[in-house]
């Protein structure tokens, strides 16, 4: 394993920790397959975008206020 | 018609039998629990068989219809509900140990609309944990089997939808789809699967998994029965966050106009690169395309973005959402989970902000690509579904993710509805399938297509029953 590797397992265990969960260590093999997998994936979020790729509609009053617009 | 068992008989037919007196809802709910009976010790789609209410219901439908009530065409027809659904009074567990008592005071909206137009619940069906997880073996219910080989996994979540429908158990039954979760067992099970567009159908009183991802839409034996169960499902809910104020169209008018003079993009590029397509997969898509176009459609390849980049998409959107649906009971009772749907939704403590918010600004350009790109210039788009037939169970780890061969996920991104259709089988006898794929709130032109689709299929010989459902009629 490299230690770039070995690196972004323990940030696992920080991660975790941080947000008070505890991973009985049975189970724990599994979660960190799935980090792995999901790390990996997460750069193809971050190419480049253009000023219109925000979720903005998220925010559409329509949603917020139950009304239609004109 | 007169000599179909009564489980086969659909939607309408049973309705016009209720309608002339010659069959009862009575009888038919008698029926489909006798089946219930034999065959759910074996398939285990069902959580909870609701006997009592069920037969009650189905009195009272009948009462109804003879004395002059009539609730429209679901009036006296048996169907259940994955066990995500709230029912008043009823356990609803969403297959986990942290809800295995919780009976809930009120219907789910869709539970509601089905009573209200004279439904007979026959009981809750199996789901993944929490419409997450995978088939699992460490949870208070075992997981559904499909009823094609009981060696495979149904697929999932609406793992009981699938099981049960496809066993004739229930001639239709409600799932949800947050990545796939109607579609997909459709798919591995040979049946029609829905999801709807994002807000056409209401998802209160459903356990949320994924909030912008999350939609409700039923699992059923053809597209008539899927198209009579949405238009009454359908319509605005103020209570739904996610709802659209809009009419809802006649779902089933148009459902024999076939596809000629439509325009119909096949994005080959989303699927075949993929290392899960098998050959049989790739076949049958082609050969519905080419039938499509004989039949008068116009059908050109179209390019959309990779899968990855909607897949990643779609996950991060799923896994952040969930966690922080689940974030107080991961913290202080993890063990209750069960493996699978920990380790998945565990992960959601590392993503950050900003790769939430990097996700939904890929969606929006996904969104526009499918949206105002594809579907600006054609109709519908006729995509892969599952990649192959379904799984064994024992290709599942118990701890992690297993095979994943299913291409549902972008649809759920977009929000645009997306109907999951058998096209045949596999060498080994098991259900493949096709997606199609419509402009938001185009169910009526997305089934009308499913329909052509069907019959096209039923030329192909494609059977709609496993021979273990045979055996039990």
């Amino acid at each position: 394993m490299s230690q770039a590797q070995e690196e972004r397992d323990a940030e696992l265990d920080l991660l975790l920790r941080r947000a008070g969960i505890t991973i009985p260590p049975e189970r724990y093999a599994g979660v960190l397959n799935g980090y792995r997998d999901l790390q990996a994936a997460l750069p193809l979020l971050r190419s480049a975008r253009t000023a219109a790729a925000e979720p903005a509609g998220t925010f559409v009053l329509d949603t917020v206020t139950r009304e239609r617009t004109p | 018609m007169s000599d179909m068992p009564l489980h086969a008989l659909p939607i309408a037919e049973a309705g016009r039998r209720l309608r002339a007196g010659s069959l009862t809802s009575v009888a038919l709910t008698r029926h489909h629990l006798d089946r219930i009976a034999a065959l759910d010790p074996v398939l285990h789609s069902f959580v909870l068989v609701t006997e009592a209410r069920a037969m009650a219901d189905a009195a009272r439908a009948d009462a109804e219809l003879a004395q002059g009530t009539d609730r429209g065409p679901m009036h006296g027809i048996p169907y259940a509900l994955k066990d995500i659904y709230d029912t008043a009074g009823i356990r609803t567990t969403c297959h986990s140990k942290l809800l295995a008592e919780n009976v809930p005071q009120q219907d789910s909206v869709v539970a509601r609309k089905l009573a209200e137009g004279g439904g007979v619940l026959l009981g809750k069906l199996a789901t993944h944990e929490f419409a997450l997880g995978g088939p699992s073996f460490d949870l208070p219910f075992p997981p559904a089997r499909n009823p094609w080989n009981l060696e495979n996994v149904t697929g999932g979540s609406s793992s009981g939808s699938g099981a049960a429908v496809a066993a004739g158990l229930v001639r239709m039954a409600m799932g949800s789809d947050t990545g796939g979760s109607i579609r997909g067992p459709a798919a591995y099970c040979g049946l029609v699967g829905l999801k709807p567009t994002y807000g056409l159908v209401s998802r209160r009183g459903v356990f949320p998994l994924s909030y912008t991802l999350d939609h409700c839409g039923p699992l059923a034996a053809s597209v008539e029965d899927a198209a009579i169960t949405t238009q009454l499902i359908a319509g605005y809910d103020p209570n739904d966050p996610a709802s659209v104020d809009r009419p809802v169209p006649d779902l089933r008018a148009g459902l024999e106009k076939g596809v000629a003079g439509l325009r119909i993009g096949l994005p080959r590029n989303l699927y075949r690169n993929a290392a899960e397509l098998t050959p049989a997969t790739s076949v049958a898509l082609e050969r519905l395309a080419e039938s499509l176009a004989a039949q008068g459609a116009i059908v050109e390849e179209v390019t959309l973005p990779d899968y990855d980049l909607f897949s990643a998409c779609g996950r991060v959107l799923m896994i952040a959402e969930a966690y922080a649906i689940h974030e107080a009971d991961l913290r202080s009772r993890p063990l209750d989970y069960g493996a699978l749907f920990l380790a998945r939704v565990a992960l959601g403590a590392t993503l950050s902000a900003a790769d939430y918010i990097q996700a939904q600004r890929l969606r929006r350009e996904l969104s526009e690509a499918v949206n105002r790109v594809a579907l600006q210039r054609h109709d519908l788009l006729l995509t892969a579904m599952a990649l192959g037939p379904a799984p064994r169970f024992d290709e599942y780890p118990p701890d992690r993710a297993g095979p994943m061969n299913i291409q549902s996920i972008p649809f759920n991104v977009t929000g645009n509805p997306a109907l999951s259709m058998p096209v045949g089988f596999s060498e080994d006898g098991l259900p493949l399938s096709a997606q199609l794929v419509a402009r938001p709130f185009e169910e009526a032109l997305l089934l009308r297509a499913g329909r052509a689709v069907e019959k096209i299929t039923e030329g192909w010989g494609v059977a709609r029953t496993p021979p273990m459902a045979l055996e039990a009629a």
